[in-house]
């Protein structure tokens, strides 16, 4: 399975980033037409070039339009429109004929139900059904999905989205520009969203944060101005930038006066907060705060019952199963869905998506064995054993990593006492740290063999991947290493430990948190390894919150499996992970606090730390696809000249066992915060046989 | 024989008869009633004490709900600005000093006036706050799974005490016989397996016999349309293996305690006394013995009412039982204080109620047993 997913990851992700960002090219015409490109983005984005046309029926070839038993049966009762009426109108209709990876999908049959687990936390309802802007494929490449098309001018200040005409919100309303500026201007601006901090709408303007300014061009068409250019990554391909529309009809007397903006579009609705959260709560909503009400309807809106969705699914809004708590949380299908198979047949294929939740992990697999589960995530330990008892009633499929690798561990380079930061600070510390573990040891110890050895980099298959970098320090050598250490001032004391060199006892403490249960894990058997080494060590296990807190405080020394690690699909994705920008990841502490603060907290970076910040703000100031791409490689490069952080084995993917009788779940998947996890599955896409 | 049938009779001539409701009457006439004023009077300054340990014990661990929260969001991959948690963290006064928090949440569970916004959304003047973790209002959630806990709970203790006593009556009367002896070996298994062990290896064999783990209360079935009579059987069914974990844990206990109370009283010589003057067995037994045997089980039954509540955690996790345990267990972990808080009070009153009542039912019981201060 890894050396199919490497032929595909190492053709697509290097191409991804080349074609993705300006699509074919980097003119202002990179989207094709309009009609022609909802009937083909999945195929274009396959290779980047409209390469199999020909295996993708457009959209007019299909033989009128179909849909659900369920959903006929409203039709002929006369309680709902015609399937014609309620997708957008033709050439606007999005035809749906390849998988992520992309394979052509089976035409499937309507019906039944997808049994997964409990839905988790806040974005666990929205994995399998969420509609963004655009889509990724498991490459890199992507393509208009919601919207019908962007476009930008020469100097990337002006963006242009055009929406599909006639396409509808699961409740009937039309979906149009002024959804758009109602979510920008009364909920994004106004912070009712609690998110104005996006980075995709917000630029800085003679010193002083500053906001795009949009406007309704006619009812399907809007425009975001900036006064700086606002290039792709920073924008449509921004993760966190997934939506930017809002049911106006629905939200409308929601919204209180008190955080009205000025804006062209919208007046004040003249209501006050008690108002709105009783408007709420008439509606099913329940809200202490404003904040909590917006940031309910208006960001987690999947969470909430009867709030109009452009999704596959939405939320049932049945008493007892309306609530991703519920023990059975039901996702019914959007009647006005806007996709359709390439045999004009409406999606989704099953009726509803069901989450069971349960309380413990042993319980989804009882659950998958009785059939009562479809689709569950596995851990690799348990892989084995549930294959070959359910044999072929089941299949498994991988989510390729994104990791940089596992069982990572890393140092406080800001470390307030400066004996430790000194020690750290020194790139022979960390090789000591690398090679006294002897990996083939631990893989078979902590994963029975299943992961391989290997170093924090970038994983075979992915952007930036590099034999020389997986395999740097990774060979067993204790000497070595114990001479590495006293290179680095370190003295052997007499109780068998090395100290430092001013007679102080060197201890390193090793943080983790609970929920990973590393410390009764992989920390005794590495503990074993760093004590062989003269390296006397001790563990703090800590709950998470606590766990982070000692990071915000600048209280700790080292982090077994960091809480936001280096590493992902590329700075395209995420750039905290790589560069010091935020308070953000372990392995530059207080660094990227003092960017994110503007220099007012944190400590200045220096060397190497400094240097990926200057490349960074070059990545971030240029158009240039391949010149991008060179800079995020050059970042790469200090990142394995320095190996901030140490992993001692490759990264584990996520794997799923998925049901025979379930079809059309891809396979060759990529798992990444960028691809928002499981939503590159396409669960509108996967039907049930019995 | 005739003799003995005679003294046995006049025996029971001595003992005055009183109709059971003038016997009840008279039992509240005495210094019970003066003494049940006196507790419920003791319920004020105990409950706030309690209120003052729970808002600060919950409070110990580092970090709060928006930490908590925070550090969730990061593991689903957000990533969550400064400005944002101050923001929530006004927003929901966890800014304020520790004893302001305090006083504000004491003060809007006792009292929320009708001229505020918690009154016109809720009607209600008992405001037990928002919880994070929900979403919603603490009340709420509490009320969600109560009559599902209450319901599930009162099942099980009701095979508790119906299998439990008569069980230890026979082992105490038959000391040494076989079924003393087999019901002491299930007795200790039963104490000595601990609960999820058990629960996950009854799981398990369904499973292998049935084909369906019986995981959780409800079907999907149920859940999609509530239970009815045509699916109270299935109902039934998937009560089997929480009653048989939860049931016989207690169960157990109570065997092991009561037998020991009986044998105790059995060897006494009022007993010996009875039996002399020819009262039959069955009477001695019931009447005497089994009355006195009681008493440990009764003060006990103080915690009864608050795990009726609660519900016992581990195991409604391990059997995904959708009652109140869990949603402690989820509300401490997410620091939710305010959920964790109204859960853990509702608790304290309920152990404090219970004591009473089961103080009250002990003087009915055994008495021997006075309130107002010396043996009389």
């Amino acid at each position: 399975m890894k050396k199919r997913l490497i032929a595909l990851l190492l053709a697509g992700t290097m191409a991804a980033s080349l074609i993705a960002c300006g699509g074919p090219s980097d003119s202002p015409d990179t989207t094709p037409s309009d009609t022609q490109e909802s009937t083909q983005q999945s195929t274009e984005s396959n290779s980047g070039e409209s390469n199999s046309e020909e295996s993708t029926p457009p959209a007019d070839e299909a033989a009128g339009f179909s849909e659900a038993p369920m959903l006929a049966d409203l039709v002929s009762a006369g309680s709902l429109p015609k399937v014609e009426d309620r997708l957008p109108v033709e050439g606007d209709v999005f035809v749906d004929t390849t998988d992520a990876a992309g394979s052509t999908l089976e035409i499937g049959t309507y019906g039944g139900v997808i049994n997964l687990a409990g839905a988790g936390g806040s974005w666990g309802l929205s994995r399998p059904v969420l509609e963004g802007i655009i889509r990724f494929n498991a490459d890199g490449t992507y393509y208009p999905n919601v919207i019908k098309s962007f476009e930008h001018n020469d100097d990337y200040t002006v963006w242009t989205f055009k929406l599909r005409e006639g396409m509808k919100w699961s409740d009937g309303e039309d979906f149009n520009a002024d959804d758009i500026t109602f979510w920008y201007y009364m909920c994004h601006l106004t912070n009712y969203d609690t998110k104005k901090s996006w980075a995709a709408l917000k630029e800085t303007v003679d010193g002083e944060d500053a906001w795009a300014n949009l406007e309704k061009v006619d009812d399907y068409t809007v425009t975001w101005t900036f006064v700086n250019p606002k290039f792709p990554a920073d924008f449509i391909e921004n993760g966190d930038f997934k939506w930017c529309w809002a049911p106006e009809h629905y939200l409308q007397d929601m919204i209180p006066d008190s955080i009205y903006v000025e804006n062209p579009y919208w007046e004040k609705t003249g209501l006050d907060d008690e108002q709105v959260l009783l408007n709420a709560q008439a509606k099913g909503i329940d809200a202490a705060t404003v904040s909590d009400l917006g940031k309910a309807v208006a960001y987690y809106w999947w969470n909430e019952d009867g709030i109009p969705c452009l999704n596959s699914y939405m939320l049932s809004t049945k008493e007892g199963n309306n609530s991703r708590d519920a023990q059975l949380c039901i996702l019914e299908r959007n009647p006005y869905f806007w996709k359709v198979d390439a045999s004009g047949q409406q999606l989704p294929y099953c009726d509803e998506i069901h989450f069971n939740a349960t309380s413990e992990d042993g319980q989804d697999q009882l659950m998958f064995r009785s059939g009562e589960l479809d689709i569950m995530e596995v851990a690799m330990q348990d892989i084995a054993s549930l294959l070959a008892d359910l044999g072929d009633q089941a299949y498994l499929r991988e989510l390729a990593s994104t990791n940089w690798g596992s069982y990572l561990i890393t140092f406080n380079y800001t470390c307030k006492d400066a004996n430790y930061a000194e020690l750290f600070a020194n790139p022979s510390f960390r090789q000591a740290m690398s090679i006294c573990v002897d990996r083939e040891q631990v893989s078979g110890l902590l994963t029975d063999g299943f992961l391989e050895p290997g170093q924090c980099a970038p994983q075979e298959g992915n952007f930036g991947y590099d034999a020389e970098w997986e395999q740097k320090w990774t060979e067993y050598d204790v000497d070595a290493a114990k001479a590495l250490l006293e290179e680095c001032g370190l003295v052997m004391g007499s109780d068998g430990f090395y100290d430092f060199a001013d007679g102080t006892d060197f201890v390193l403490t090793i943080y983790t948190y609970t929920d990973l249960g590393l410390s009764t894990t992989a920390y005794p058997v590495l503990e074993q390894y760093y004590n062989a080494a003269g390296i006397k060590c001790a563990t703090k296990d800590l709950e998470v919150s606590a766990f982070d807190q000692e990071i915000d405080n600048n209280d700790w020394y080292a982090v077994l499996g960091p809480h936001t690690a280096v590493g992902g699909l590329s700075l395209k994705s995420r750039v905290q992970p790589f560069v010091p920008i935020a308070q953000s990841a372990e392995w530059y502490g207080e660094y990227g606090t003092y960017y994110g603060t503007n220099g007012a907290q944190g400590v200045a970076p220096e060397g190497d730390m400094a240097k990926l910040i200057e490349i960074y703000e070059k990545w971030n100031s240029t158009p240039d696809t391949n010149e991008r791409d060179q800079y995020n490689l050059d970042i790469y490069d200090l990142h394995k000249e320095n190996l901030w952080t140490i992993a001692y084995l490759k990264a584990a993917g996520a794997y799923s066992l998925v049901s025979s009788k379930i079809h059309n779940y891809p396979e060759l998947l990529v798992s990444d915060d960028l691809y928002q996890y499981q939503n590159i599955v396409h669960y509108w896409t996967l039907f049930k046989t019995e | 024989m005739e003799e003995n049938a005679y003294k046995s009779e006049s025996m029971q001539e001595d003992v005055p008869k009183k109709p059971l409701m003038t016997a009840v009457g008279d039992f509240f006439k005495k210094d019970l009633v003066q003494y049940i004023v006196k507790r419920l009077l003791m319920f004020i300054p105990t409950l706030l004490l309690i209120s003052i340990l729970v808002f600060f014990v919950i409070q110990l661990p580092p970090g709060d709900y928006v930490s908590a929260h925070i550090a969730a969001l990061a593991s689903e991959g957000e990533i969550v600005d400064a400005d944002y948690a101050a923001q929530l963290r006004a927003d929901y006064g966890l800014d304020l000093p520790i004893h302001e928090q305090y006083f504000k949440w004491i003060k809007d569970i006792i009292w929320t006036p009708t001229d505020s916004t918690y009154y016109r959304l809720y009607g209600s003047h008992h405001n037990w706050k928002y919880s994070f973790a929900y979403g919603r209002d603490v009340w709420d959630v509490v009320d969600d799974r109560l009559g599902l806990t209450i319901l599930v709970t009162a099942i099980i203790m009701i095979f508790q005490y119906a299998v439990s006593l008569p069980i230890a009556v026979y082992a105490s009367t038959h000391q040494y016989s076989v079924g003393d002896y087999i019901s002491s070996i299930i007795g200790f298994l039963g104490a000595a397996i601990p609960n999820f062990v058990l629960a996950i290896v009854l799981m398990y064999l369904s499973y292998k016999w049935t084909g369906n783990a019986n995981v959780g209360l409800f079907s999907q079935e149920m859940l999609q349309n509530g239970i009815h009579l045509y699916n109270f059987g299935e109902f039934l069914k998937r009560m089997i293996i929480p009653i048989i974990v939860i049931g016989t844990s207690g169960t157990c206990g109570i065997i092991r305690s009561v037998r020991a109370q009986m044998l105790d009283e059995v060897g006494r010589q009022y007993t010996l006394t009875a039996r002399a003057k020819g009262v039959p067995e069955r009477t001695i037994i019931m009447k005497y013995c089994f009355r006195a045997a009681i008493n440990p089980t009764v003060s006990g039954l103080g915690g009864v009412l608050s795990s009726l509540f609660s519900g016992s955690t581990v195991t409604a996790m391990v059997l995904n039982m959708q009652i109140q345990g869990p949603v402690l267990y989820k509300a401490l972990q997410a620091q939710d204080m305010y959920l964790a808080g109204a859960i853990v009070m509702v608790q304290a009153v309920l152990v404090v109620i219970g004591v009473l009542f089961s103080d009250i039912a002990l003087a009915f019981l055994d008495p021997r047993i006075r309130y107002s201060g010396g043996g009389r």
